[in-house]
C-alpha cells in the first residue's frame, strides 16, 4: 500500500488549481462547512464555560515562550528523566536521520508490522514510505488515518484527516480492504468494522509508533491525546513503542503540562479533555501488569532549530489545536490538499515554508487575506498573520518574486509617489476603458478578468482629486455627482 | 474664543480613483461633525498594497510621502479601516531604521482616525435621523473589528441615524479582498465573497455597509441587486442628509 | 562528526534568549464546585459516559452485580490494585463469570482481556471538571483491562475525587510517575466519518463509573 504522504510543495499557481478543485465540489464544501462549523461553535461553547479562559491564554503563551526561550535545558532534562524512566531517547536532524532510526527500530526487533495513531509529526518526515521500504507492514489505526491510507491520500485537515470522504465512499474503502462486501454503509457498521479490522492489527503489532503531543520535561512523559482509544492500543499492546515528537513540544513542569491541556482539546474540538489522555513514562516496569517492554523516543528537529532567535520563533509554540484551521476562510473554501503539506490552514501557511523551503511552499504566504482571524482563536497567540507578511517581504527580498511582478510593484509606486504622473495616467486609463464600461463596472470577458467571476469597477469619471479642485459645496443632492453614487 | 475645528481628509487610493463620492460624503459628514475639512493635494495611497505583498521598499516609499504630505497638519481622518490601520500599525516599524520619519510616523499615528472612529469619539456627533432610514445589514471588516476594534461606532452611527441594523450570520468573517489576493487567487477570493454575500443576503437587508472601501469594491463585483453594497459615509450621509 | 544531538543542542544553546525565559507562577484553579460528584456526573454523562452514585462499598458491589447480569458477563478481568479493588473476593462474591484478576491469576492475561466482556478497574483519582478517571499502571493494573473489553466498568470512591487538571496536578505533589497513566473521560468515540458521533470504535464502547461514598474534600482555591 502506497502512500503519497510527501510534501509536495504548493505555488502560488498550485495552490489555486488545487483550490479550485475543492471550491467546485459541492459536496466537498458541504463537508468542509459542517466540520469546521462544528468545532467552531464547540470551541467556543466550551471556552465560554472555562473560567478564565483569556487569563488561561496568557497564562500558556508565558509557558511556551519561556519554555523556548531556554528549549536545549528542557529538552536535556526531558532527556534525563526519560532515560532514568527506561526509555530510550534519539535525536533526529532531519527527516530522514527521523526514519532512518524508527526503520533501524524494526529492524532490528524483527517487526513486520506497525500499528501507528495518528501523528502529524511521522506525516512530515513521511514514515510509512520509509518502513514499507524496510520491510514493515504501517497500519494508521486513528480512523480518520486509516480511511486515507486506504484511500491513498494525504490528510485534509489537522485534527479530522478524513473530512472529506463520504460513508458510501469509506465503505467502498472497506469492501476493499476486506475484500468482501459490508451489509451497508450506516455509520455503526462501518465502525464495527473498523474496530473489528484494526483489532486484529493491534493485537499483532510488533510495534507501536505515536507522535506526542506533550513532552513533560519534569518527569520524562509524553502525553498523547486521542478519542478513539488508539493511543492506548498502540502504545500498551506491542512490544516496542516509539514515540516521534517535534523537539518544540515541550512542557517543562506538569503544571505547565496542565494548561497546556486545559486549552488543547477546548480550542480543538470543544471538548474538556479527549477521551483518552495517556501520560508515557518509560517502558513497563518489571511488576507491571502489562505494558511494552522497549520505549523509545525520537526528538525531531527537521528545520526547527533554526527558528529561535528569527523573527518567526514564536511559531514553535503552536500546540497543533487546529482552530485556526476551522477558523481561516481560506481553508474553508480551499481545502486541506491546496497546501500540499501535511499541515494546512494558517499554521501550514507559515510552518511548511518554515520546515520545508520557501522556494517550494511560496504559495502558501499569500494564500491568506490576512484577515487576522487565525490570530483570534490561537489558544497562544500566535502572530501568524505577521509571519506570513514577513515571508511575503523575504520572497521579495531573497529575489524569488517573479520579475514581472517586481515591476509591475516598482512602476505603480513610482507612478503612486508623482502626482503629476498619476494624474496623467489616471486620465490616460480613464478614456482607455470607456469601451468597455457599463454602470461603472469594467465589462471583460471572464477569461481576460484577473478577478475571474468577480466584476472589476471602473475608473470612476473624474478623481476625487478633481472633485475636490472643482469644488464641494454645501449639502445639496443636486450638486452632487451623480456616476458611481451607489450606482449598480 | 473657540478656534474652527479643523480635520485633513485622506481620501486613499482606492476612494480617490474608482469611489470618490465617498470622498465627498465623508467631506460633508465632517462638516455637519462641526469641522472644516481640508484636503493636502500631495496625497495618492498610503503603501499598504505594497507592504501587504512584501514589497517593503515602495511601501516606506509612500508611507514617506504620506507623512511629508499629513505630518504637520490637523488630525487626519481616512473613510478606511485598512488605511487607518497601515498608519497606525505599520509606519513606525517600517520606517524604524529612519528616525526622523519614524518620530514623525508615530505622532501622525496617533492622530490619524477612521471616521466612524473619529465621529463618534472625537467629534461626539450624533446623527440626526430623517426620515426613510433603510435596513441595513453591516460587514465588520477585518482591519476595522480585528485590528482597530471598532465594531460599535459604525453600528452605534447607523443606529441613531435612523437605520434598522440586521445582523447578518459571521459579520466578521472576512470578504476575501484582502488586497492583491482577490487578483492574485480569484477562485478562492471569489468563494469567500459569494458565501459572505449570500449570508448578507440572507438577511434580507437593503443596504449592506462597509467602513472599508476595498471590500466594498469586492462585495459589489459579486452581490446581485439586493442588498446594494455602500460604504458607511455614503449611507449616513444620505439619511442625515438636512 | 557531530552527533545529532549535540548539533540540535549546540543550535539551541546558541540562541541568544530574547524572552523571559522564567515561568510564570502556577495557575490556580478557578473552579469552585459546590458538589464535585454532581458535576462529575453531568460531565461524563455529557461525553456518553455512564454514572452510578451510591452510597458506599456494599451498596457499590451490588450495583456491579446488577450490571454484571444485565449485560449477560460470562469473562471479567478486574484489576487487583488499588483500594478497593482488593478488599473483595470477587470470585466469591459474583461465581456467575469466569475472573481472572490481573496480578494473581493464572493464564495469559492478554488473551483474556482479549476476549473478556467486562473489564473492571479502580482509579487513583477522578477530575469532577471533566469527567475524568485516573488510571495507574503497576502491579496488579493491567492497561488492557481497561481497554480491551468493550465494557469498563470504574470502581471509584468518592473522596478521590478532585475539582480539575490542575487541582490534580498540585494534589500529586512529587508522586512518581508510574510507567502508564491515563485520565479517561468517555467510552471511545469518533467523528471521523461524515462528522457523526460513533462510540466505541478502539476502545470501550461503555464507560460506568460507580462513585461510592466519600464526603466533600475540603476545597480552596489553590489546593
Amino acid at each position: 500500500m502506497s502512500n503519497e504522504r510527501v510534501p509536495t510543495g504548493a505555488s502560488v499557481a498550485e495552490f489555486r488549481q488545487r483550490a479550485k478543485v475543492a471550491i467546485e465540489d459541492v459536496r466537498l464544501q458541504e463537508a468542509l462547512e459542517g466540520a469546521t462549523g462544528r468545532f467552531r461553535t464547540a470551541r467556543e461553547l466550551a471556552l465560554a464555560e472555562l473560567p478564565g479562559a483569556p487569563a488561561l491564554r496568557d497564562h500558556l503563551k508565558e509557558i511556551r515562550a519561556a519554555t523556548l526561550a531556554a528549549l536545549a535545558g528542557h529538552l536535556e532534562r526531558f532527556e534525563a528523566n526519560a532515560q532514568a524512566a527506561g526509555a530510550h531517547v534519539h535525536w533526529a536532524r532531519d527527516a530522514a536521520e527521523a526514519r532512518e532510526i524508527v526503520t533501524e527500530i524494526a529492524r532490528t526487533h524483527g517487526v513486520s508490522l506497525a500499528t501507528k495513531s495518528k501523528s502529524m509529526a511521522t506525516e512530515e518526515i513521511a514514515l510509512n514510505e520509509a518502513l514499507q521500504a524496510a520491510g514493515v507492514e504501517p497500519v494508521e489505526t486513528d480512523l480518520g488515518e486509516w480511511i486515507i491510507q486506504l484511500a491513498e491520500e494525504p490528510p485534509y485537515h489537522i485534527i479530522a484527516p478524513a473530512i472529506h470522504k463520504t460513508r458510501d465512499q469509506v465503505a467502498a474503502l472497506f469492501e476493499a480492504e476486506q475484500g468482501a462486501p459490508l451489509p451497508s454503509d450506516d455509520i455503526p457498521v462501518l465502525t464495527e468494522q473498523a474496530r473489528r479490522r484494526l483489532r486484529q492489527r493491534f493485537l499483532a503489532a510488533g510495534m507501536g509508533i505515536s507522535g506526542g503531543n506533550i513532552a513533560v520535561a519534569e518527569t520524562g512523559s509524553v502525553v498523547l491525546v486521542t478519542n478513539e482509544g488508539n493511543g492506548r492500543m498502540v502504545t500498551s499492546l506491542p512490544p516496542v513503542h516509539v514515540a516521534v515528537i517535534g523537539i518544540e513540544k515541550v512542557a517543562p513542569t506538569w503544571e505547565a503540562a496542565a494548561a497546556w491541556l486545559a486549552l488543547l482539546a477546548r480550542s480543538a474540538t470543544g471538548q474538556p479533555l479527549s477521551i483518552y489522555t495517556s501520560v508515557i513514562t518509560g517502558p513497563a516496569r518489571p511488576e507491571d501488569a502489562d505494558g511494552p517492554e522497549e520505549v523509545h523516543i525520537v526528538l525531531l528537529d527537521n528545520g526547527r532549530s533554526r527558528l529561535p532567535g528569527t523573527n518567526y520563533e514564536e511559531v514553535l509554540q503552536c500546540i497543533r489545536c487546529g482552530a485556526c484551521v476551522n477558523i481561516c476562510p481560506v481553508y474553508r473554501e480551499a481545502g486541506g490538499h491546496a497546501y500540499g503539506s501535511p499541515y494546512s490552514g494558517p499554521i501550514g501557511a507559515v510552518i511548511s515554508p518554515l520546515l520545508f523551503g520557501l522556494e517550494a511552499y511560496g504559495g502558501l504566504p499569500h494564500a491568506s487575506s490576512l484577515c487576522g482571524a487565525c490570530l483570534d482563536v490561537c489558544p497562544v497567540r500566535i502572530d501568524l498573520p505577521r509571519m506570513l507578511l514577513d515571508l511575503r517581504a523575504d520572497e521579495v527580498e531573497t529575489g524569488l518574486t517573479s520579475r514581472p511582478e517586481q515591476m509591475i510593484e516598482g512602476a505603480a509606486a513610482f507612478i503612486l509617489d508623482h502626482e503629476r504622473l498619476l494624474a496623467a495616467v489616471r486620465g490616460t486609463l480613464s478614456r482607455l476603458q470607456i469601451p468597455v464600461v457599463a454602470e461603472g463596472r469594467l465589462r471583460i470577458p471572464e477569461s481576460l478578468n484577473p478577478a475571474g467571476k468577480r466584476q472589476l469597477p471602473a475608473l470612476a469619471e473624474k478623481s476625487f482629486h478633481q472633485l475636490w479642485a472643482e469644488g464641494i459645496g454645501d449639502v445639496d443632492p443636486a450638486d452632487e455627482p451623480a456616476d458611481n453614487h451607489g450606482k449598480r | 474664543m473657540e478656534e474652527q475645528k479643523e480635520v485633513a481628509l485622506f481620501a486613499t487610493c482606492i476612494v480617490d480613483q474608482i469611489m470618490p463620492e465617498v470622498g465627498v460624503a465623508t467631506v460633508h459628514l465632517l462638516r455637519r461633525a462641526g469641522y472644516e475639512v481640508t484636503f493636502p493635494a500631495g496625497q495618492t495611497c498610503c503603501g499598504q498594497p505594497f507592504f501587504n505583498s512584501g514589497f517593503r521598499e515602495q511601501a516606506r516609499r509612500l508611507a514617506r510621502r504620506t507623512i511629508d504630505v499629513f505630518a504637520g497638519g490637523p488630525p487626519v481622518v481616512l473613510p478606511s479601516g485598512s488605511c487607518t490601520t497601515m498608519i497606525r500599525t505599520e509606519y513606525a516599524e517600517l520606517l524604524a531604521d529612519e528616525p526622523n520619519y519614524h518620530y514623525r510616523a508615530r505622532r501622525l499615528a496617533a492622530k490619524s482616525y477612521e471616521l466612524s472612529e473619529f465621529l463618534v469619539q472625537e467629534a461626539g456627533w450624533k446623527p440626526e435621523a430623517n426620515t426613510g432610514a433603510p435596513t441595513v445589514t453591516y460587514h465588520d471588516s477585518c482591519h476595522m473589528c480585528r485590528m482597530l476594534g471598532l465594531g460599535n461606532e459604525p453600528r452605534q452611527l447607523l443606529d441613531q441615524a435612523g437605520c434598522n441594523v440586521v445582523e447578518m450570520a459571521e459579520s466578521d468573517r472576512c470578504c476575501g479582498f484582502g488586497g492583491v489576493f482577490s487578483i492574485r487567487m480569484p477562485e478562492v477570493s471569489n468563494a469567500m465573497t459569494a458565501d459572505k454575500v449570500c449570508q448578507a443576503e440572507d438577511t434580507a437587508a437593503e443596504w449592506l455597509v462597509t467602513a472599508d472601501p476595498g471590500c466594498l469594491m469586492q462585495m459589489r463585483g459579486l452581490a446581485g441587486e439586493r442588498p446594494q453594497v455602500s460604504h458607511l459615509a455614503v449611507v449616513l450621509e444620505e439619511v442625515t442628509r438636512p | 562528526m557531530t552527533s545529532a544531538r549535540d548539533e540540535i543542542l549546540g543550535r539551541l544553546h546558541e540562541r541568544p534568549v530574547n524572552g523571559e525565559d522564567q515561568l510564570p507562577p502556577p495557575w490556580q484553579s478557578r473552579r469552585q464546585f459546590p458538589d464535585l460528584a454532581a458535576r462529575f456526573e453531568e460531565a461524563l454523562t455529557a461525553a456518553k459516559g455512564e454514572v452510578k452514585r451510591v452510597a458506599d462499598l456494599p451498596a457499590a458491589l451490588e450495583e456491579i452485580g446488577r450490571l454484571l447480569s444485565s449485560l449477560d458477563a460470562e469473562r471479567v478481568v478486574i484489576n487487583g490494585a488499588p483500594a478497593p479493588l482488593d478488599e473483595v473476593t470477587w470470585e466469591e462474591r459474583f461465581p456467575g463469570c469466569r475472573w481472572h484478576i490481573a496480578g494473581q491469576s493464572e493464564g495469559a492475561l492478554r488473551a483474556f482481556c482479549a476476549e473478556a466482556d467486562v473489564g473492571i478497574s479502580s482509579a487513583d483519582a477522578a477530575l469532577a471538571e471533566t469527567g475524568s478517571i485516573v488510571v495507574q499502571s503497576g502491579p496488579g493494573r493491567s492497561r488492557l483491562a481497561t481497554l480491551l473489553p468493550p465494557v469498563h466498568i470504574a470502581l471509584v470512591p468518592g473522596e478521590r475525587l478532585t475539582a480539575d487538571l490542575f487541582t490534580w496536578v498540585a494534589g500529586r505533589g512529587e508522586a512518581e510517575f508510574p510507567a502508564n497513566l491515563v485520565l479517561i473521560s468517555g467510552p471511545s468515540k469518533t467523528a471521523d466519518i461524515e462528522q457523526t458521533l460513533a462510540i466505541g470504535v478502539h476502545g470501550p464502547k461503555r464507560l460506568i463509573v460507580i462513585l461510592y461514598g466519600g464526603k466533600q474534600p475540603h476545597f480552596t482555591i489553590g489546593q
